[in-house]
């Protein structure tokens, strides 16, 4: 809601400056976002009497004008229409600045000297009106500042109302906030109207067929006005609003609705059937066009308002074009109703309309100021448009609604707020805000607040108005003594943290990617058709299709992240992701959701240095990545088994991991084809561990083992083997055969090429030899490795490589 | 000690000038000394238990009482100026064993260990949650896709109700949407609990809004504390030590009045703009404040749904954004930047 402070002024009295005033809305619980200054660049706009207008000799479109200034005689061009000797007009003289920026200069036109610019009031920043030069009140005397002479000096605040507040969607009722909080008294705009005969009820009637879409209907009539456009003040009152002026009748309903709060609609009444309103539900399919030309189809959940044969209007949305004023028009009925907030709402909502009428219907206004606005309507457009009010008014009302009574405890106020504040003053301030409050007891109030307040219904509310009159800054500040929970942070969220924190010391950097991708992402990593990964939980309403559905993967992120970084030239990425996965389980089921470690690895894993050279990543780096975060949550009995099934893997690189011989993740590299399909030209490395699946794993406490008494005896294993045959497999044999006086055997050296032949590699073990009874003899180990290197040639084919 | 065993002048004389002699003697040995082992042995012969200074002064005994502080004194004299002589040569031959080896260039640069970077929204994250788990909150953790239930319903939101247009909301089906705030953590927790309550749940939230100023996913921090006796002083004196904690001491802030469907009396908190300190910025459209965060007391007709009785309980609920936050604490303009995951952008934090 935007308001000009002056106009503001007209009801209440304000003392402070504006942006106190500001401070003091927004502490009250209206909070001004954004302050205008109005009219202060007019500072060098002076009136000037028009001496003469002559039309430009080379230029049929141009007036020569001379006009006085006050200080001197100036020759001006212009090629507003609307000008004649002895009107009094604003003048820029050169070098003032408009409100637009442009700055004022003396030049020619078309041959003549212009000294200065006559302006129409859009120049001004006052309306938005082009029409002509804006004429002045003749009685302005050349020379005088147009700005303070015409009180244009203002401010605009642009205040966010809350949805609880319909009652402040008006300046009338944002007056009674700044009164209730200031103490200054509030006056009411003044209602005085001379009826004339005939009486309403001659002239038309109001049917209400739905009573609870429509509680109350009042229209009064107005017979004879002249349409011509709206004065000064009020087009710029409404332009200050942000609403256009129309004409003087249509400009008179907005602008009550903006001051009082109550939407009205103007209809023709010649153009009415059977001159009488009918207010019912629209029929399935039954087409209406509103007064912006848009043709709507409609369902019976739209309340409408009818002549005696057809729709007239979206009732508390728009108004029909069938029925709106027009040059023509004549005779006016003026409609001032209570609508019930929900109808309006699900009507706005199914026809996709929202206006300042239904803005405030559906948050529901005054049922109470029904007849004072209708009232104040059909006064101001007598005073613009002149016309004969019609006797009386109708008001349709078969149930009067009635604010409930609400009983306020004192006691439990102050307990509630933490405060001491007395019954009198609590009273005091329900007062200032229109309740009506009768004691009861010591302890109790019963309150009735006021029709508009339709936020008001229960004791809490209450507490709050209490809570807000006092100021929250007055509340004293506590602080709770906080009882000790007996469980502890979830799990989930701090395992994620220290596998981030872990990540983070491994070198890598943390990503955060959108939960929602492109459902082609699936199509980009090749998986299959029934993969869970295609279990897509998809969006009704998505921003876009590239964020149409949740990931069920991070791996598409990472990617992104990928693509972003090569765009600039940052080739080399160690990043990784901790976040979660959703798999549909059905439209209308929660999604499964999974946290899951994504890591990536691409280009260098060691950059140049002066003591050492560059290298590129590969599968070790992100399998050692793997196994050291496994390893850092205890979890050491792992290991990695040759995975095919993939799909975006290069088959032969890449390995699932298991954990206690349950599959905790994978490790991997990106397929050609899948590179190729992501337009990426460099090797990928991938690391994705399931959350859940090392959750409870790594929950438990590590037990501490005792150190070994007896020393160890070390012996180095190295075979010629076949290139297929994996080291883990030795390491397996290695250890079955050892059996406990095996300690630990490691693959410390490869070797291919040179004297091995091609389809051979050569492995080096260092097995450490310990027994936790005794000292181990020279002679026993060295039979132990003999039988182990027996039946590692035997059962692999490996031989010993010569020294 | 006996009498007769009491020496006479001419013996503490005698004390006197062999302790002296024996000070000029070791003083030229340790000043002349090249090695250590034999500094050691010097130690020994001296100062040792069964040195020679050592032996003179348990001799010291023998001595009326009257003459023992004099011979004292000057035995104590020798051996400090022995044991500091002792301390000058071990340092010489230290030094002088130091072989001359070329000085390094220490404006090398080191070989630094791989360091990354934790993503700044979870930098600030842990820091709120750290705040307010010393508070005694305990951190929970809910779905992302969440029933319009929890979202929306029993946080006193229905369907058809304004309120609803504060939120843009993305749905998955009629009853499913993706959570629009931490809020509905609230409901899930007080279902399944009784009071006392005291929580803080982090997590991402969704928004229909894409836009300079806003991205369509972001992360939130919601808290929770339920109780006997919890006043709305207590949530002021809560948010007070979290802003001062979290922005320092001096940080101004302000509370003021709002409108949630959940919470009754609503507030949202202020702080002074961090960027201008408060003379009015872009960052704080001119206004001097950035709203860092709502809060207010749980709406009584929350406590409806989870059964609880609000005439014995009452409490309060809050929520912040993280993207705010972090964007304040490290002077980020542009919100975008989370989520594209440039490292120009992540390896600064």
């Amino acid at each position: 809601m935007r308001v000009s402070l002056n106009w503001l002024k007209e009801y209440v009295q304000i003392d402070v400056e504006p942006r106190a005033l500001a401070d003091g809305l927004t502490m009250a619980g209206l909070e001004v976002e954004a302050m205008e200054r109005l009219g202060h660049a007019l500072d060098k706009v002076v009136a000037a009497r028009i001496v003469s207008v002559e039309r430009h000799s080379r230029a049929d479109k141009l007036f020569v004008c001379h006009v006085d200034t006050g200080e001197r005689e100036v020759q001006v061009i212009s090629s507003a229409p609307n000008l004649a000797p002895g009107a009094v007009v604003p003048i820029a003289l050169p070098g003032t600045r408009l409100p637009d920026g442009r700055v004022v200069k003396e030049t020619k036109m078309v041959g003549e000297p212009s000294v200065g610019m006559l302006l129409a009031e859009d120049e001004m920043g006052l309306t938005d009106d082009h029409s002509g030069i804006m004429i002045l009140p003749s009685v302005l005397a050349p020379g005088t500042p147009v700005a303070s002479a015409l009180n244009l000096k203002d401010w605009a605040l642009d205040i966010a109302l809350t949805p609880n507040r319909p009652d402040c969607a008006s300046v009338l009722g944002i007056a009674r906030e700044i009164s209730a909080v200031t103490g200054q008294r509030l006056n009411k705009p003044e209602i005085k109207i001379e009826e004339s005969t005939p009486p309403i009820e001659t002239l038309t009637s109001v049917t209400i067929e739905d009573p609870l879409g429509c509680p109350r209907y009042a229209a009064g009539m107005i017979m004879g006005v002249e349409l011509k456009p709206s004065p000064f003040w009020m087009r710029y009152r409404l332009h200050v609003s942000g609403i256009r002026s129309i004409n003087n009748i249509v400009d008179v309903t907005n602008y009550v609705l903006l001051e009082l709060g109550q939407p009205l609609h103007a209809f023709d009444y010649d153009r009415l059937k059977e001159n009488r309103i009918v207010v019912r539900r629209a029929k399935r399919g039954e087409r209406f066009t509103t007064l912006d030309g848009k043709t709507h189809t409609l369902s019976t959940n739209i309340l409408m308002i009818c002549d005696g044969k057809r729709p007239v209007a979206l009732a508390g949305i728009m108004g029909g074009l069938n029925s709106e004023i027009f040059a023509g028009s004549k005779n006016v009925l003026i409609e001032s109703a209570y609508f019930d907030p929900l109808t309006v709402r699900k009507g706005a909502k199914e026809l996709g309309i929202s206006t300042e009428a239904s803005y405030r219907f559906e948050r529901g206004v005054d049922f109470d100021g029904v007849i004072r606005a209708l009232q104040r309507a059909l006064m101001l457009i007598s005073k613009l448009a002149g016309g004969k009010i019609a006797k009386g008014y109708i008001d349709e009302y078969p149930r009067p609604l009635e604010t409930p009574s609400i009983d306020l405890r004192i006691d439990r106020t102050n307990r509630f707020l933490g405060t001491s504040i007395s019954r009198e003053k609590i009273a005091g301030f329900l007062q200032a805000l229109e309740m009506q409050t009768g004691e009861l007891e010591e302890n109790l109030l019963r309150v009735k607040p006021p029709s508009f307040r339709v936020d008001l219904t229960r004791e809490i509310d209450l507490i709050e108005e209490v809570a807000r009159l006092e100021g929250y800054e007055k509340i004293p500040v506590t602080y709770p003594a906080i009882k000790p929970s007996e469980e502890g942070d979830a799990p989930e969220i701090s395992v994620a943290e220290r596998i981030a924190e872990i990540m983070v010391g491994f070198g890598f950097t943390e990503v955060i990617s959108y939960s929602f991708i492109s459902p082609t992402s699936a199509d980009m990593l090749g998986v299959e058709k029934q993969s869970e990964l295609r279990s897509f939980v998809k969006l009704l309403n998505p921003l876009s299709t590239e964020q149409s559905v949740m990931r069920t993967s991070l791996i598409p992120g990472l990617l992104a992240s990928v693509k972003t970084n090569f765009s600039y030239g940052e080739r080399s990425l160690k990043i990784f992701e901790v976040g979660k996965v959703f798999i549909s389980q059905g439209a209308e089921k929660l999604p499964v959701e999974k946290r899951f470690l994504t890591a990536l690895v691409t280009g260098l894993y060691e950059h140049k240095s002066w003591y050492g050279g560059e290298r590129f990543a590969d599968f070790y780096d992100i399998k050692g990545v793997a196994e050291g975060l496994l390893k850092a949550f205890g979890l050491d009995n792992f290991f990695f088994r040759a995975d095919e099934t993939t799909p975006w893997y290069r088959p032969g690189a890449c390995s699932s991991i298991y954990v206690e011989g349950k599959v905790v993740g994978t490790v991997g590299q990106l397929s050609s084809l899948t590179l190729k399909r992501l337009e990426i030209d460099q090797d990928v490395f991938i690391l994705e561990i399931d959350l859940a699946s090392i959750l409870d794993k790594a929950r438990y406490a590590r037990r501490f083992k005792p150190f070994a008494k007896f020393p160890g005896v070390v012996r180095d294993l190295s075979v010629v083997v076949g290139r297929d045959i994996q080291s883990a497999r030795i390491e397996d044999i290695i250890k079955a055969e050892g059996g406990e006086l095996v300690e630990s055997a490691k693959l410390f050296d490869l070797y291919a090429g040179g004297k091995i032949s091609s389809s051979e590699k050569a492995l080096t073990f260092r097995i450490c030899y310990r027994s936790r009874e005794r000292t181990l003899d020279g002679r026993e180990v060295n039979k132990l490795h003999e039988a182990i290197i027996n039946k590692v040639c035997q059962q692999t084919g490996a031989r010993l490589r010569e020294a | 000690m006996s009498m007769d065993s009491r020496a006479d002048q001419s013996d503490v004389h005698a004390l006197q000038e062999q302790i002296l002699e024996l000070e000029k003697r070791a003083l030229d040995e340790l000043n002349s000394v090249r090695d250590l082992s034999r500094l050691e042995d010097l130690r020994i012969a001296y100062l040792g238990k069964k040195g020679l200074l050592t032996s003179i002064m348990k001799q010291l005994g023998n001595l009326a009482p009257e003459e023992r502080p004099i011979v004292g004194r000057v035995a104590n004299r020798v051996k400090s100026s022995l044991l500091e002589a002792l301390e000058k040569a071990k340092e010489r031959i230290s030094s002088a064993e130091e072989p001359e080896l070329e000085a390094l260039d220490v404006t090398l640069p080191g070989r630094e260990p791989p360091r990354g970077h934790l993503h700044p929204i979870t930098q600030v994250q842990g820091e709120i949650c750290k705040i307010f788990g010393r508070m005694g909150f305990r951190v929970v953790d809910g779905p992302d896709v969440e029933l319009d239930y929890y979202n929306f319903e029993a946080l006193n939101i229905p369907k058809d109700h304004p309120a609803r247009d504060m939120q843009d909301t993305f749905y998955i089906s009629e009853n499913i949407v993706l959570r629009t705030h931490t809020s509905p953590m609230e409901v899930r927790v007080m279902e399944k609990q009784t009071p006392p309550v005291s929580i803080i749940a982090p997590g991402k939230v969704y928004r229909r809004d894409s836009d300079v100023s806003h991205t369509p996913m972001f992360h939130q921090v919601e808290g929770l504390l339920v109780d006997k006796g919890v006043t709305f002083g207590d949530l002021k004196g809560t948010l007070t030590s979290f802003v001062h904690q979290m922005f320092g001491r001096e940080t101004g802030m302000r509370f003021r009045p709002s409108f949630f469907p959940f919470t009754e009396p609503s507030v949202e908190l202020d702080i002074r703009c961090v960027i201008c300190g408060g003379t009015g910025c872009r960052t704080c459209s001119f206004t001097g404040w950035i709203e860092i965060l709502g809060a207010g007391m749980t709406d009584p007709e929350v406590y409806r749904f989870v059964g609880y009785d609000p005439e014995i309980y009452s409490g309060f609920a809050f929520g912040m954004g993280i993207e705010r936050v972090t964007m304040l604490k490290h002077g980020i303009d542009d919100i975008q930047l989370f989520f594209k995951n440039d490292m120009r952008f992540s390896m600064q934090f």
